[in-house]
């Protein structure tokens, strides 16, 4: 064969085995999110408000794998989430504005805190099961917020708490938004990785062993035990993490943000995008939160305010006072079409899509496939004529 | 102006007492099985029971017999009303194994209604009692309609539904319905009339007076007769024996003849009256809100969880206490009351995983 020829296959080949490698599309997604980072950077302008609901989003991202294999694959529905990402968001503010203990002591130790926590809260849900396990973990949560609100000296209570500088190498250091984004793409794609590689190992496989036929699993020697527990470790360790990021990233965190509310949330973007697939958790929480922080939080239809609307309202001049008010009264729904946006959102996707987001993202996928089979094939018989 | 610091002994040292004489008689008595005989039960049930009546003695002796009864008869509404709501949520649980979210903004959505209604009715010359009970009835029938529609519409519609899906279709609802809530009543504030605004009663007690509100003395009666209606409707008749034998087993209840569908869309109506009402009660004449029903709900799982989801009469016992025990832990610590009452509530869930009345279902493999 020409030697030209060869090469080309085989560069094709192996560009082939980049992009098939499993790791290829969770670096792209953390390459796409830096690179939104990078246009800010050489002057593309990029408003404060687009950029915070990506950080905020990758953050809900990495508290929702967490959650998707405690949910997705241990089959253990748990509502008290964000009181643990509320212990993350303390545990930072409250180290280093008093101890001033470097960030990455304080990552270590919260992760050693989130072991307890989570095999404490795993020990419960060794007695406890399905719905009454979700209701206690409510109640746990309920706790924790009344400890966020009541123990003042630590939380500084219903005020919230604020931290200016995280402490870096054994100096406080005022860190840029800009450097936090950065590190958050960085510790999603690792997170994301970590994910992968523990759904993909045996540990993942004996969760949903579990998850699917718990005396089943039992039987063929997975011990419920020690993988309740792990499922428990895990989905806390990250909720803490995901909480020391959100204070690295916000420094502000009060009671309020960690309520049944978030809780509910972070499950609807998990059950919307798909629990047994990392790309439906991104999709999920891009569809729950990122459309919610950058879209609808974001559009401005009071005249005062936009001036295309307030054009519009000028080619009307009889009416200009009736179109003011409807366009006031306009805004003032624009909170309230979230909510019925995320929760059509939901109750169809269990309703005809349980398999979330990413199921029919695949089935789209299969139908586009064939479509352009078909047409292929189409063509052919128009060119060369029917087969004999 | 009390001393917690006795009560805080005796209450940890009632604790480690228990536990020690459980796991004496455990040991020496019983023996470790692998699987929890019924002695062990009858031995938790009785040391529960105990530590239940030794925490009400301790609180009586740091506030006073008064206090613990005024402590009470404050509490009287918040207890109907909370019967109520969890009564609604352990029907539901019943026929449909799910724990529904969407209760208390159901109700909130009716309650919403019945403020109209009064409104348009306000002046046609009815008494206040009779214009707030029109009003209620109003909210419950709408809260009734909408419970009906859910199960209907969406719950019976799905396909390839489990019980956790159900309850994230419950979640939704949550949702779209504190969406619309001020989409179809608009922002300006409502209220809807108590049931009395006369004086509180004075029931002669140990000498002093123990006071109760009216509308709350009403809200127990309702409470009450609501509650009475219901049960004797379970015992007795026909749709009573329907959701009994649906919540046994709903496949083998359909084989024998039982119309399945239409008890469990009963059961959610029903369930939607009953929060209907029981929202109507809670506003007590202040202004409504969106999230007005929010603790109810979050109470009313955990008056559910405390008595057991298998029965009724467990979770109306929980839900007595809840109220009432986070009422009188105020006077011990005015801060974490209620953590103290959901601290409560998971030690005695771990001991007793069911509830304090729930009974174990048999699950085959």
């Amino acid at each position: 064969m020409d030697p030209r020829t060869l090469l080309a296959t085989r560069r094709k080949n192996q560009w082939r085995s980049i992009t098939n490698h499993p790791y290829f599309g969770f670096i792209l997604i953390g390459a796409l999110l830096l690179s939104v980072q990078l246009l800010q950077n050489i002057g593309v302008d990029i408003p404060t408000s687009i950029m915070r609901a990506f950080g905020l989003t990758m953050i809900y991202i990495i508290i929702g794998l967490g959650f998707a294999i405690l949910l997705g694959y241990a089959g253990l529905a748990s509502l008290g989430t964000a009181g643990f990402v509320g212990i993350g968001t303390y545990a930072l503010g409250y180290l280093t504005n008093q101890s001033g203990l470097s960030i990455g002591l304080i990552v270590v130790l919260s992760i050693l805190g989130a072991v307890v926590i989570g095999a404490i809260v795993g020990f419960i849900s060794l007695r406890i099961e399905g719905m009454y396990l979700a209701i206690i973990t409510l109640g746990l949560s309920e706790i924790l917020n009344e400890i966020f609100k009541n123990a003042v000296p630590i939380t500084n209570g219903t005020n919230g708490l604020e931290m200016q500088q995280l402490v870096l190498f054994g100096k406080y250091m005022t860190i840029s938004k800009e450097t936090v984004f950065t590190a958050l793409a960085v510790i999603l794609v690792i997170m994301i990785l970590f994910t992968y590689n523990i759904i993909k190992s045996p540990t993942g496989r004996a969760m949903l062993a579990m998850k699917n036929s718990e005396s089943a699993a039992q039987a063929m020697g997975v011990s419920v035990l020690c993988y309740r527990l792990l499922a428990f470790m895990i989905a806390t360790v990250f909720a803490l993490i995901g909480g020391i990021l959100y204070m690295a990233y916000i420094n502000f965190t009060i009671p309020t943000t960690w309520s049944l509310a978030f809780s509910l949330n972070l499950l609807a973007a998990v059950i919307v995008g798909g629990s047994r697939s990392i790309w439906g958790i991104v999709m999920g929480s891009f569809m729950i939160f990122g459309l919610d922080l950058a879209v609808f939080q974001r559009i401005v239809l009071t005249p005062d305010r936009n001036e295309a609307i307030a054009r519009f309202i000028a080619q009307f001049p009889e009416h200009t006072e009736n179109m003011t008010r409807f366009f006031n009264s306009l805004q003032g729904l624009l909170p309230i079409a979230t909510y019925i946006f995320n929760g059509v959102l939901i109750i169809l996707v269990v309703m005809f899509y349980p398999g979330g987001l990413y199921q029919l993202f695949l089935t789209i996928k299969q139908k586009v496939v064939q479509g352009i089979k078909k047409i292929k094939h189409d063509w052919m018989v128009k060119r060369y004529g029917q087969d004999a | 102006m009390f001393d917690t610091k006795v009560f805080w002994n005796s209450f940890i040292l009632s604790i480690l007492v228990l536990l020690f004489v459980y796991v004496l008689v455990d040991t020496l008595v019983f023996r470790k099985r692998s699987k929890r005989t019924d002695k062990q039960n009858k031995l938790i049930n009785g040391l529960i029971g105990l530590w239940i009546s030794i925490l009400f003695g301790l609180l009586v002796d740091l506030i006073s017999l008064y206090g613990v009864v005024q402590t009470i008869a404050d509490k009287i509404l918040a207890f109907s009303v909370l019967s109520l709501a969890t009564t609604g949520i352990v029907l539901i649980f019943k026929t449909s194994i799910t724990t529904n979210f969407a209760q208390g903004i159901v109700a909130t959505f009716g309650v919403f209604f019945a403020a109209n209604v009064v409104t348009r009715f306000s002046n046609s010359g009815l008494t206040g009692l009779q214009l707030a009970l029109i009003g209620m009835a109003a909210g419950a029938v709408v809260s009734f309609l909408m419970g009906l529609f859910i199960d209907v519409a969406i719950i019976r519609k799905s396909k390839y539904i489990t019980s956790v899906g159900k309850q994230m279709i419950t979640m939704g609802l949550v949702l779209v319905i504190s969406g619309l809530i001020p989409v179809i009543y608009g922002i300006p504030t409502l209220s809807v009339p108590r049931l009395s605004y006369g004086d509180a009663i004075q029931i002669p007690f140990q000498g002093t007076f123990v006071s109760i509100t009216p509308h709350a003395l009403y809200a127990f009666v309702i409470a009450i007769v609501l509650l009475a209606l219901l049960f004797s409707a379970l015992r007795f008749t026909k749709w009573g024996l329907g959701v009994r034998a649906t919540a046994s087993n709903e496949t083998v209840a359909g084989m024998m003849g039982v119309n399945t569908r239409l008890i469990t869309a009963l059961s959610w109506a029903i369930a939607g009256a009953l929060g209907g009402v029981a929202a109507y009660l809670i506003a007590e004449g202040g202004s409504l809100s969106v999230g007005m029903m929010t603790a109810t709900q979050v109470n009313g799982f955990m008056a559910g969880i405390l008595g057991g989801f298998s029965g009724f009469l467990g979770p109306i016992v929980g839900s007595f206490l809840i109220p009432v025990l986070s009422a009188l832990f105020f006077y011990v610590s005015f801060l974490w009351s209620n953590a103290l009452v959901y601290g409560i509530i998971l030690l005695i869930i771990l001991a007793k995983p069911l509830g304090l009345f729930g009974k174990k279902i048999a699950k085959k493999v």
